[in-house]
């Protein structure tokens, strides 16, 4: 058995098998594509959630919450926080704005980013873009 | 060491273990975070800790990887490195870019940073792991275009064996789905996909490739096993891991707004993604039962077993245990994650860096096989106090996940996220508690650098 | 076991390493079959309603060119064992072309099901349906790869009756691309 188990043919495998995987991987992701309008609802994104997707870039939001499940596990879902908010931007503003500038003794505290009106309005409408993206029925409830 | 040129490795290295030790220091601040909310707040708030723990550890893995490229190209290509000079120029580069990032986000509001950065020409920043700005970005990019062109040269015009191949098909793969870094839309969703394209495609990808070469490599030199025979289970090896792990990329895609097939084949193909690292483990120890002969070092030895089998453990078995996508939707984005994570890049990437380390840093720094018994017991001594402190960590973290999914998912009354944190905090002391052994660990492995002693003699 | 037996009765026959691969596809078409099954308990009548669109004929059509084309690469290796170097490429080549033969039926298939304006999105037993027949079909199409290569070879008569693992190990690939389909057609056109 052993002396009919060639170098050759384990390469020819190798190359030939990651090539032919590679390739239906990239067929997979082209059927994504083009699928995905209908899941994320792209006509809805708006000049305000462009601005919100930035504003939650370059604070690093993702250092402490996840969004969709992928993030860090120090603070709450972001996902579906506007569903959890009961529906409100407002809320979140008034989240966001209310974060005290030293913390809370003893407890996690979100950090005072001063954002402006309009920053905090963006991400506002980004994290209500983000909970109408059809995430097959995840987080299984309201807590994320 | 058989190759003047080798010695470039030696830099890279040592780079890789003082990252390394930055690495950890910044996750027990971390650790004492998840208990102590307030601790270093606002100086260093978690998420700056967080970028800097992960940052680092990307960064010294891919030290390591470059050290280990220049150590063995040479050697497998029987020709000296196209030009050292280069590889030296790189490597304090990207230290000085490695160096500056961290300064950067620890000196700055992350904000400020992407602003004077000029983020805003070309947005990249804020995206988990990859949230070094663009001008770091594009840097990362051009050290791995120099390194490539250097071993690749050397490869044109050497002997061109299995090993050295994989190897740069890993380094190559590892440069070109960087790329996709640079590929930030506004849509969330298609950002995430890509995103995994680097993240994926990297750790359960070409990651991979680097790692069975670099196993191979150490193999060969220390069991004088037949090459034809490593070859060959490499190539089955690795080929294994990219049938299952590249549709295996599959189970990122089953909640972030991907149509839901991606649940049948991600957890189909991710449910043999294990297998790899299953055969990993047999041909590890298969090759030291047939060894032609005793190696003086027995730490690299140690690290070169054990990584197969913390590998199998941490990405298989951990991997596993979430990957189908009924389980994965209610431990999605949970302790699990963070658990799985841990073990994963411990035993896969950082022992290979470390056995590799182990292997050439006592030939760079000329002696004849190994360091002395004394420094080895103390690296062994290392091994055992990180090996099982990160086991540890992941039997506390996977406590945690279990008891965050069954509180906040499961239960007919789900909690919220806040209050699920303060029930499983003795979970996250016990973590700091083996974090910090690790810690203790490591500082041990340093100190077995400074042990001097009688050198092992070279057997053949 | 005699020295001359080994020849013929080496197990498994080819290369060790294409059973390796051999292998690691057919646990994953067994996890897509039992993934199938357990699917269909769960909406028998979705699955039921759904097959019925699916054309049985031109599948009757496609496992009977498999099973000859199959067939035919035995004939493959029985000609390479006698040292017949062309008419092993012959053979192959009446193989190759029937696997041509069930990639243009298989097209035809897949287009009228597209021009319905199904996807794998429309339903669950779409979704089965579609990933296993295409993940099937790219086997049939890497299986000709593999066949012309071997016929190649053969025609410049790179085998003997001495020498004949490529033949072999090319074979056994078939054989697996046409057992997994004999089991596929059944389990998603026929059964219900």
């Amino acid at each position: 058995m052993s002396e009919k188990f060639t170098k050759s043919m384990a390469r020819n495998i190798f190359y030939g098998g990651s090539a032919f995987f590679f390739l239906f991987f990239i067929a997979l992701t082209v059927d994504t594509t083009a699928k995905l309008p209908e899941r994320d609802h792209r006509e809805n994104i708006t000049e305000q959630v462009v601005l919100g997707k930035k504003v939650w870039e370059v604070n690093n939001c993702i250092g402490c919450h996840t969004l969709l499940g992928e993030g860090a596990y120090f603070a709450p879902e972001l996902g579906n926080v506007y569903k959890r908010f009961g529906n409100s931007k407002e809320a979140i503003i008034g989240f966001i704005k209310s974060r005290p500038v030293d913390g809370i003794p003893g407890r996690r505290s979100m950090p005072q980013f001063n954002l402006s009106d309009e920053e905090l309005d963006g991400i506002a409408e980004f994290l209500k873009w983000t909970s109408e993206i059809n995430t097959a029925n995840w987080p299984p409830n309201i807590e994320g | 060491m058989q190759y003047q040129s080798q010695a470039v490795a030696k830099p890279y290295f040592i780079a890789a273990i003082g990252l390394f030790v930055g690495q950890i220091v910044f996750g027990a601040i971390l650790g004492l975070q998840y208990v102590m909310g307030d601790f270093l707040f606002p100086e260093i708030p978690f998420n700056v800790a967080r970028m800097v723990h992960t940052n680092l550890l990307i960064v010294w893995l891919l030290f390591g990887f470059m050290g280990a490229a220049y150590y063995m190209v040479p050697e497998e290509t029987e020709t000296e490195l196209y030009s050292p000079k280069l590889a030296l120029i790189l490597f304090w580069v990207f230290l000085a870019a490695g160096v500056l990032t961290i300064i950067g986000y620890l000196a700055v509001p992350y904000a400020t940073l992407a602003q004077i950065t000029g983020n805003d020409l070309l947005p990249t920043m804020g995206r988990e792991f990859l949230e070094q700005p663009t001008i770091t970005k594009i840097g990362i990019v051009i050290v791995a275009l120099g390194m490539l062109f250097n071993i690749s040269m050397t490869v044109l015009k050497g002997r061109k064996t299995a090993i050295i191949m994989v190897l740069l098909l890993g380094l190559w793969g590892l440069a070109i789905f960087f790329l996709f870094s640079f590929y930030n839309p506004e849509n969330l969703v298609l950002d995430k996909i890509f995103w995994w394209w680097v993240v994926h495609l990297w750790v359960e990808g070409v990651w991979e490739l680097i790692l069975g070469s670099i196993l191979a490599f150490v193999l060969i030199k220390m069991t004088g096993v037949d090459r034809e025979i490593i070859e060959k289970w490499l190539y089955v090896i690795i080929a294994m891991a990219l049938i299952s792990g590249i549709i295996g990329t599959g189970h990122h895609y089953f909640w972030i707004g991907t149509p839901e097939y991606w649940q049948w084949w991600g957890s189909i193909f991710s449910a043999i993604e294990p297998i790899p690292f299953f055969m990993m483990v047999i041909f590890a120890f298969n090759m030291v039962n047939k060894r032609k002969r005793d190696h003086p070092n027995k730490a690299a030895m140690l690290w070169a077993m054990g990584t197969p089998v913390m590998a199998f453990l941490g990405a298989g078995v951990w991997g596993f245990m979430h990957t189908l996508a009924p389980v994965n939707y209610y431990t999605h984005g949970t302790q699990i994650t963070a658990a799985h994570g841990h073990m994963a890049f411990y035993g896969a990437y950082v022992m290979i860096v470390l056995a590799i380390i182990s292997y050439a840093m006592p030939l760079l720094r000329g002696r004849a096989a190994g360091n002395s018994k004394k420094a080895q017991i103390v690296e062994m001594w290392s091994f055992w106090l990180m090996t099982v402190s990160m086991v540890f960590i992941t039997l506390f973290l996977t406590g945690a996940g279990i008891l965050q999914v069954w509180l906040q998912r499961i239960n007919e009354n789900p909690m919220g996220f806040m209050e699920v944190q303060d029930k499983i905090a003795i979970f996250y002391w016990m973590r700091e508690v083996a974090g910090v052994i690790f810690l203790i660990g490591l500082i041990v492995y340093v100190t077995s650098f400074f042990i001097g002693g009688d050198e092992e003699e070279a057997s053949s | 076991m005699t020295q001359s037996h080994t020849k013929i009765s080496q197990y498994p026959p080819g290369d060790f390493a294409i059973w390796i691969f051999i292998y690691a596809e057919l646990l994953v078409f067994g996890i897509f079959f039992l993934s199938y099954a357990f699917a269909r308990s769960q909406n028998v009548e979705l699955f039921n309603e759904s097959q019925l669109n699916l054309n049985r004929i031109s599948g009757a059509i496609n496992t009977l060119i498999l099973i000859t084309s199959s067939y035919f690469v035995v004939r493959a290796v029985a000609a390479i064992r006698e040292n017949k170097s062309l008419l092993c490429a012959r053979w192959l080549l009446a193989a190759i072309v029937l696997a041509g033969a069930f990639i243009g039926i298989k097209l035809f298939e897949f287009i009228s099901i597209y021009s319905e304006g199904i996807s794998l999105s429309t339903n669950t037993f779409y979704m089965f349906y579609l990933s296993m027949t295409f993940f099937h079909f790219m086997h049939v199409i890497m299986g000709m790869v593999i066949l012309i290569a071997v016929m190649l070879k053969a025609k410049q008569g790179g085998y003997s009756n001495e020498d004949h693992t490529g033949v072999e190990t090319g074979a056994s690939y078939w054989h697996m691309v046409d057992l997994v389909w004999i089991i596929l057609f059944p389990l998603v056109y026929v059964m219900r």
